[in-house]
């Protein structure tokens, strides 16, 4: 019951509109395969920051009062993730069927990591503001840019499967990446991580 | 006539010292953001350490454009929208929105510093007439690092001030920044396969920052047709373009239609310049 108009309050054109801007972008790199890893990473780290904009919540003042507990508003709102992680998908799905030469099964993996840790980000920054996308998106961008961007970073991490990368690899990143999000998920939707609130006199 | 002479001197002198002092308010403001002084701290970083293991293949480092014009846009776009929320207050004072976006855009002069102190601190490394620039004349490899390495970091800033004005998408900087690094990666790889081509030189130049030479495993020099000069004036058309589009948001009265006619001007401009750098210039090289 509580389910359509707790979806209906999400913030969907910044999630559809930036699942589509990371097709596009995946789609180039799809069409110039010299190009695909980069525009790859770019569309995937897009499909972060729409994922960042799944918890907004204008009237969270109000919401946050209601009986629907954000165990609960969490689990429905989840349900946007499916916008980015389907636009991962037809971007994958549209590589392999071009023959790019990528490793598919760490490319998914990525592709999950990056959503969820776009998702975990937005939830921790909940506890603390009604709407979580802008800021997070932001700062989550740039932590998947950094390899690209910061010469001694790449060097040593990689957030995209690339058979031509060194230091840590990505699967190695994104299984970590995964397990601390899922916790920070939990904690913040149970309540850990909400302000401690003074106690009345 | 007298009287109203009289009267508009004082006028403009108020005007005058309220921007400036719009201005080095905005600049207070602009020099603390966490996010400007992470792109100085990086850009002065690399630039003061020889980068060529990463960067020799493209010969010019491209990281004070992406720090000082990528991160500078962002900053400048939070700067910028941060008053978004006190508009309704601010919005009743005298001062017109166009004053108080032309204060915005002085900002632009801290990373445009940043950038020149780049240049010169990377000049240590490879100083004009270095085989690293290829066949490029020494005037023309001037060019070349300015609109790299200098340009950009007055640019990013300018286009972040013009988004903030018109776009009130809290991710658009991030996405834009995003969108400008895959473009530039894309527009580029055309004139690695094709470096004679007129459509692959023209995709690479349209772009706000491009290269200009390319060193397979940092021996053979490819160097790229266009003009670097050309190129500089379509990147300072950009800049006044971004200032006109940021000028119009707000502009009534008999200021909007003269931004207008100067933005179409500028666009003009902007154009006869792309065409001058695809068709004149040093064209498609290969030495060692």
């Amino acid at each position: 019951m509580m389910i359509l108009p707790v979806l209906r309050a999400g913030e969907w054109p910044a999630v559809a509109g930036l699942s589509v801007v990371a097709v596009v972008v995946g789609g180039s790199g799809v069409a110039v395969p010299a190009t695909a890893t980069v525009l790859l990473t770019i569309a995937f780290t897009l499909l972060a920051t729409a994922a960042a904009f799944a918890l907004d919540e204008p009237a969270s003042q109000v919401v946050d009062v209601t009986p629907t507990g954000p165990v609960r508003r969490t689990g429905i709102r989840a349900l946007a993730l499916l916008a980015p992680v389907t636009a991962g998908t037809v971007l994958m799905l549209a590589g392999a069927q071009r023959g790019l030469a990528l490793p598919w099964a760490a490319t998914g993996l990525a592709l999950g990591g990056n959503v969820m840790l776009g998702f975990a980000v937005a939830c921790v920054a909940r506890t603390r503001t009604g709407e979580p996308g802008g800021p997070v998106s932001g700062a989550v961008a740039l932590i998947l840019m950094a390899p690209m961007i910061l010469p001694f970073v790449g060097s040593r991490v990689s957030t995209f499967p690339a058979s031509d990368r060194t230091g840590l690899s990505s699967s190695t990143l994104w299984w970590t990446v995964l397990a601390l999000c899922i916790t920070a998920v939990a904690m913040s939707v149970t309540g850990r991580l909400l302000p401690r609130r003074p106690r009345p006199r | 006539m007298t009287a109203t002479l009289a009267a508009s001197l004082p006028d403009a002198v108020d005007g005058r010292s309220t921007f400036v002092a719009l201005a080095a308010r905005e600049l207070r403001r602009f020099v603390v953001n966490p996010v400007l002084l992470f792109a100085v701290v990086m850009s002065l970083w690399t630039a003061s350490s020889d980068q060529a293991e990463v960067v020799l293949n493209f010969a010019v480092s491209p990281y004070p454009a992406i720090f000082l014009g990528g991160f500078g846009m962002m900053a400048t776009y939070w700067l910028t929208r941060s008053m978004r929320n006190s508009e309704p207050v601010v919005g009743v004072t005298p001062i017109s929105e166009p004053v108080r976006t032309a204060a915005l855009c002085v900002v632009a002069i801290v990373p445009l510093l940043c950038g020149c102190v780049c240049l010169i601190m990377s000049l240590h490394f490879y100083p004009i007439g270095s085989p690293v620039y290829g066949d490029f004349s020494e005037p023309t490899q001037v060019a070349i690092l300015v609109g790299q390495m200098v340009i950009p970091t007055l640019g990013g800033p300018l286009l972040g001030v013009a988004l903030g004005r018109w776009v009130g998408f809290p991710g658009a900087a991030v996405v834009l920044f995003l969108l400008i690094f895959g473009w530039v990666n894309l527009a580029t790889w055309p004139s690695l396969t094709r470096p004679d081509s007129a459509p692959a030189a023209a995709l690479r130049l349209f772009s706000p920052f491009a290269y200009w030479s390319f060193a397979k495993n940092r021996v053979d020099l490819m160097t790229w047709r266009g003009s670097p000069w050309f190129f500089l004036g379509w990147q300072l058309a950009l800049c006044a373009i971004a200032v006109l589009v940021a000028l119009l948001r707000g502009a009534d009265g008999p200021v909007r239609p003269r931004i207008g006619r100067a933005l179409w001007v500028a666009l003009l401009v902007a154009g006869i310049l792309f065409v001058l750098a695809n068709a004149i210039g040093v064209t498609h090289t290969v030495g060692a």
